[in-house]
């Protein structure tokens, strides 16, 4: 076909387009909202993994190697051998760890090193940089911040900082900045705050400790000089690449990344029923045009291209402002995502979105092909119906009617196909998803027979309630299936996608309530502030824990101790219980050896959490290697036991089994027991006072811990929250343009209505009760979905991702949330049209075009 | 290259399916049309005129028999070739009309001839001309909805002839009319097609039209039977 021949067609669907304003609209603002969800989440994942990556490059520097000890920390004694004895000059000894500097809403990475040792590591800490030695290593507490953080806290060197770690206060002289050579330097800088070696020590309670050794070991001979290091090395101590601490931490958040994409796509998915169901209409209100045109020599091919060329106009202008208001909701998902990864995770700080190529192509390629694909089906039936049938409207009509159990039939067989990827033993994450949207269309497909099941339900129930006007409004729903299914599908989609993650959600709640009031048997917990909400790693300090023990009013305690090591699955989170037999009472176990409890406090067995069993592929029975102070030493697992404190998976130990492998005396947390008789929050108080002065920390009762772990759970889940309030917004625009879309286009037949004798307020009802009727089948059809999608959710993608076994809680609240969601918005959907149809004059709707 | 335009059906058999019976419209219909005729079918409601105007476009296909338009067999052709005859042999007048609504009167007449690849100059003094002819000459721009109904008319007359089609198919097109402007949008018809040598069927059952006929056939019980005397049928 010649360029000008597309030209006239093509004005034809622009101006189709123009005069079909609303349903042009909101079109494109279905596309627009899928892409900025993804966009959003795309944006906000990357800047925060870019954040990450800049100040690990930062602190990592050009070291090749690092030592680090079998737990958290390495005798100093060891950088001494190894510097000195064997001779490794570029080594530097690292203490790191975190803290807040008062006046800056955010953690600060603190960094103890030593500048003269530093020269070929890192340039900003190095005497070279112009640190100036005696001030820092002067044996008082000095630092130095980058010079735009100085800038933002006012502060000049020479002035007194505070800093607090671990709920204890320090004042730290500032003694210099670092001026950051370029802007990504800048950003990597901004959360760094450099302290020396010893000013370190006193701040983490480490004397004589470090954090670890950084060295740089030449390309040539590098395993040799490894293997030497490594026979030099005694208590545990290991020699690793520097860069497989990020490999470990990128693992750690890639399950909560995939999920909020996979939720991000879900929102697309729905945007596309939502694009789906814009272009059928825009076909279907075409027909007889597009008889027209074929009547006249148009061939299919060039109704096809004209249709998808529509498409990729909507798709191309949705994508565009999908992608800037993607870029703003960013902005909020990025504070949120950081907020989760620093409660979950490690502590990170990011202060600005990273804008990267890839999200960009990655929205235009989605926007543009999730139009095309939802609009080739319309697009392929517009240009294949028959020119003699498409010039009389009935045609359509008495096809779906004669197809309805074909199309369920599909739909039945897309399902058990859904089920059956489902039932592939270790099928993985992209399987559930595959699974998932098998089943949508599945039950899609089956739609338009229930909805003639609902109407046969309906008619009788809306006749004794709306007379005559109730039976036509139920019967248009029917006459007119091929529009009215279309939509009603699109809205169960959209409205089951809330209904499912809402599930999802209130199942997470349920169950992580139900353990919590399991797991805290003690009345009061105390634990000192720590840096990542969800992980315990911060220290009591030796004698507040001895005067808590001893306040009046308790009865009993027990204490914890978590900490970091290496084990033959990589860096884990082992936990000291000291317990004793109450501890039986604390933890639920999914599995475990007949004698266990009998034998925890004496043998090398350990029990792990049911999320470590899962990532780790253990079993009970298995062996897990712990590189501890007296060399690697082997445990059997003999329990897997519920945890759904952290999504990594912990290691529980016993605490004497504990102390008799590591040097490390320090407790993490402390539970004590109130005296019979005695009021929990009256113990509280007691403790508070005595605790006065000493050390900051938290001391909660046992519902007050439990509320403060349900508000870090609720705050993780706020990113989900929030896409799923997205997903809500796209599902009432949907529901709106869909029924709005059909409203408008039956202009004619209210016309007719009203030149029968029908008055504007009858219509109005009449219009209503149709619109109302239609959210009520979509709102009813939408809970089955959600329900089933919220079971894939819960029991085979979180599962895969995450290892969680969790109970399903569906609540009539949010299901009835659903259904009164369809209702509203198609009665909200129903007033423009039959607004507009009251206010203009019969005639005009009834002329020939 | 210009087809000599004689049009001839032979056996030409077309049933549809009602349910569970088969309805016989056309049973074995032959007829020979010369080039420039102008023929009247007649028919009652459902006897079939339309389906044969739709198997000699091509838009649909026969059961069995032939449909020689200018010599070319249509029922030997695959749906995309009938449709590009379609665009350059064959113009029609609808009952409803049938005007493209997002296009203004102007561009429904260039529809056309855009679509059969005539250049551009060409093209837009055809489609002048022929609107002029028809009496639309001051109303190029406006859309279809606001035009009156013979007015609409008057604008898929000058559509269908624009393009210089060899055979120019009318259902029906004064069904949506008055008695008046029925009368004036036949003349038009007849005068227009005459001038430019132009071979038409006209179906309808209005049997006043008869009057404008070189020849006047009858559709019945799926065969066409020529009517003699159409002084007879008015």
């Amino acid at each position: 076909m010649k360029h000008s021949d597309t030209d006239l067609l093509w004005l034809s669907s622009l101006r189709f387009l123009w005069k079909h304003p609303w349903h042009f609209a909101l079109s494109i603002l279905g596309v627009a909202l899928g892409v900025s969800v993804v966009v959003s989440i795309d944006l906000s994942n990357n800047s925060a993994k870019k954040a990450f990556s800049l100040s690990s490059e930062a602190v990592t520097g050009k070291t090749t190697h690092q030592i680090k000890g079998a737990a958290e920390t390495l005798d100093e004694e060891v950088y001494r051998k190894i510097r000195i004895d064997e001779k490794v000059r570029k080594s530097a000894p690292v203490i790191e760890g975190y803290g807040r500097i008062e006046g800056m809403n955010r953690t600060f990475q603190i960094m103890g090193v030593d500048p003269i040792a530093e020269g070929p590591f890192r340039n900003f800490a190095s005497q070279q940089a112009g640190i100036e030695l005696s001030s820092f290593i002067s044996g008082a507490n000095t630092g130095i911040i980058a010079k735009s953080v100085a800038q933002e806290l006012g502060a000049s060197v020479g002035d007194r900082l505070t800093v607090s770690v671990g709920g204890r206060a320090y004042k730290l002289r500032l003694i210099g900045t670092i001026n950051a050579k370029n802007d990504r330097s800048q950003r990597a800088l901004e959360n760094l705050l450099v302290v020396d070696i010893s000013t370190a020590q006193r701040l983490f309670n480490m004397e004589g400790q470090l954090s670890r050794i950084d060295l740089i070991l030449p390309e040539k001979n590098t395993e040799s000089i490894v293997t030497d290091l490594k026979s030099t090395l005694a208590g545990g101590a290991t020699v690793n690449r520097s860069d497989s601490r990020s490999e470990t931490v990128a693992q750690m958040t890639r399950a909560f990344e995939l999920n909020l994409e996979a939720l991000s796509m879900l929102a697309l998915l729905v945007g596309m029923f939502l694009i789906y169901n814009t272009m059928t209409f825009s076909v279907v209100q075409r027909r007889q045009l597009i008889g027209r045109l074929r009547a006249l020599g148009v061939t299919k091919k060039e109704i096809l291209t004209v249709v998808l060329k529509e498409a990729a106009l909507i798709g191309l202008i949705g994508t565009v402002i999908g992608i800037i208001s993607g870029y703003f909701l960013a902005q909020v998902l990025l504070k949120l995502v950081t907020q989760s990864i620093n409660d979950l995770y490690f502590v990170l700080s990011v202060q600005e979105l990273s804008i990267g190529l890839y999200p960009l192509a990655k929205a235009i390629f989605l926007g543009m092909g999730a139009t095309l694909i939802a609009s080739f089906w319309p697009a392929r039936e517009a240009s294949e119906a028959k020119v003699s049938t498409v010039l009389k409207r009935s045609s359509s009509e008495s096809k779906l009617a004669g197809r309805l159990w074909y199309f369920a039939g599909g739909g039945l067989i897309a399902g058990l196909v859904g089920v059956g990827i489902l039932m592939i033993p270790n099928g993985g994450i992209a399987a559930g998803y595959a699974s998932l949207l098998l089943l949508i269309v599945g039950f899609s497909l089956m739609i338009p027979l229930m909805v003639v099941g609902m109407a046969k339900l309906f008619r009788p129930i809306l006749g004794r309630v709306n007379g005559l006007i109730g039976k036509m409004s139920v019967r248009g729903v029917v006459t007119e299936l091929s529009r009215t299914s279309v939509a009603i599908a699109a809205l169960v989609v959209a409205v089951g996608a809330t209904v499912g993650v809402g599930v999802m959600v209130d199942s997470f709640r349920a169950t992580i309530v139900s353990w919590l009031e399991a797991q805290l048997q003690a009345d009061v917990y105390v634990q000192p502030p720590s840096a990542v909400s969800r992980k315990a790693d911060a220290e009591l300090e030796p004698r507040l824990v001895d005067l808590l023990k001893e306040t009046e009013g308790v009865a009993n305690s027990h204490t914890v101790r978590s900490v970091d090591v290496s084990t033959n699955y990589g860096t884990d989170n082992l936990v000291a219980i000291n317990q004793g037999a109450s501890a039986q009472k604390t933890y639920q176990l999914k599995k475990a050896e007949p004698d266990f409890w009998q034998q925890y406090t004496a043998d090398n067995i350990l029990m792990v959490s049911e999320v470590y069993a899962y990532r780790n592929n253990v079993a009970l029975g298995d062996s897990i290697f712990i590189q501890t102070d007296r060399g690697k030493a082997g445990f059997q697992v003999q329990a897997i036991n519920f945890d759904y404190a952290s999504d990594i998976g912990t290691v529980t130990i016993s605490r004497e089994i504990y102390n008799r492998y590591f040097d490390d005396r320090a407790i993490s947390g402390l539970a004590l027991y109130a005296d019979e008789g005695l009021e929990v929050d009256q113990l509280v108080e007691r403790l508070r006072d005595r605790a006065e002065g000493l050390q900051d920390v938290f001391i909660r009762s046992n519902r007050g811990l439990r509320e403060a772990s349900i508000e870090i759970f609720e705050r993780t889940f706020t990113v989900t929250t929030v896409l799923r309030m997205l997903a809500i917004v796209v599902a009432f625009i949907g529901i709106l343009s869909a029924l709005m879309a059909l409203q408008l286009e039956r202009a004619k037949e209210h016309a007719v209505l009203r030149a029968n004798g029908m008055t504007p307020g009858q219509l109005w009802n009449y219009v209503i009760t149709q619109t109302g009727a239609m959210g009520v089948m979509a709102g009813i059809l939408s809970v089955p979905l959600g329900i089933l999608m919220a079971y894939i959710l819960v029991y085979v993608i979180n599962l895969r991702s995450f290892g969680w076994t969790l109970q399903l809680m569906i609540s009539p609240g949010l299901l009835l949330q659903a259904i009164g969601l369809a209702i509203v918005a198609a009665l909200l959907a129903g007033i423009y049209p039959s607004l507009k149809m009251a206010q203009s004059n019969p005639a005009d709707a009834l002329r020939n075009e | 290259m210009k087809v000599k335009a004689h049009i001839q059906l032979k056996k030409l058999t077309k049933s549809y399916q009602e349910g569970s019976k088969n309805r016989l419209v056309l049973d074995e219909l032959e007829i020979s049309i010369r080039e420039g005729e102008m023929i009247v079918l007649l028919g009652r409601s459902g006897s079939g005129k339309s389906t044969l105007l739709n198997l000699i476009s091509g838009i649909d296909k026969p059961d069995s028999g032939e449909v020689l338009v200018g010599g070319t067999d249509l029922t030997k052709m695959d749906e995309k070739n009938r449709t590009l005859f379609r665009r350059k042999n064959i113009g029609f007048v609808f009952q409803s009309f049938n005007l493209i609504s997002t296009l203004t009167a102007h561009e429904n007449v260039l529809l056309p001839l855009k679509l059969k690849g005539d250049t551009d100059k060409e093209t837009l003094g055809k489609a002048d001309q022929f609107l002029e002819e028809v009496g639309l000459g001051d109303r190029f721009d406006s859309y279809p909805d606001l035009l009156s109904g013979g007015e609409q008319q008057r604008v898929a007359i000058a559509r269908a002839l624009a393009s210089e089609p060899m055979l120019v198919l009318a259902d029906e097109p004064t069904g949506n009319l008055d008695y008046e402007t029925g009368r004036s949008i036949l003349e038009i018809l007849n005068e227009l097609v005459r001038k430019n040598g132009r071979t038409m069927i006209i179906a309808t059952h209005d049997r006043e039209i008869c009057k404008i006929a070189d020849r006047v056939v009858e559709l019945q019980g799926g065969k066409l039977q020529e009517v003699e005397d159409t002084t007879e049928v008015i």
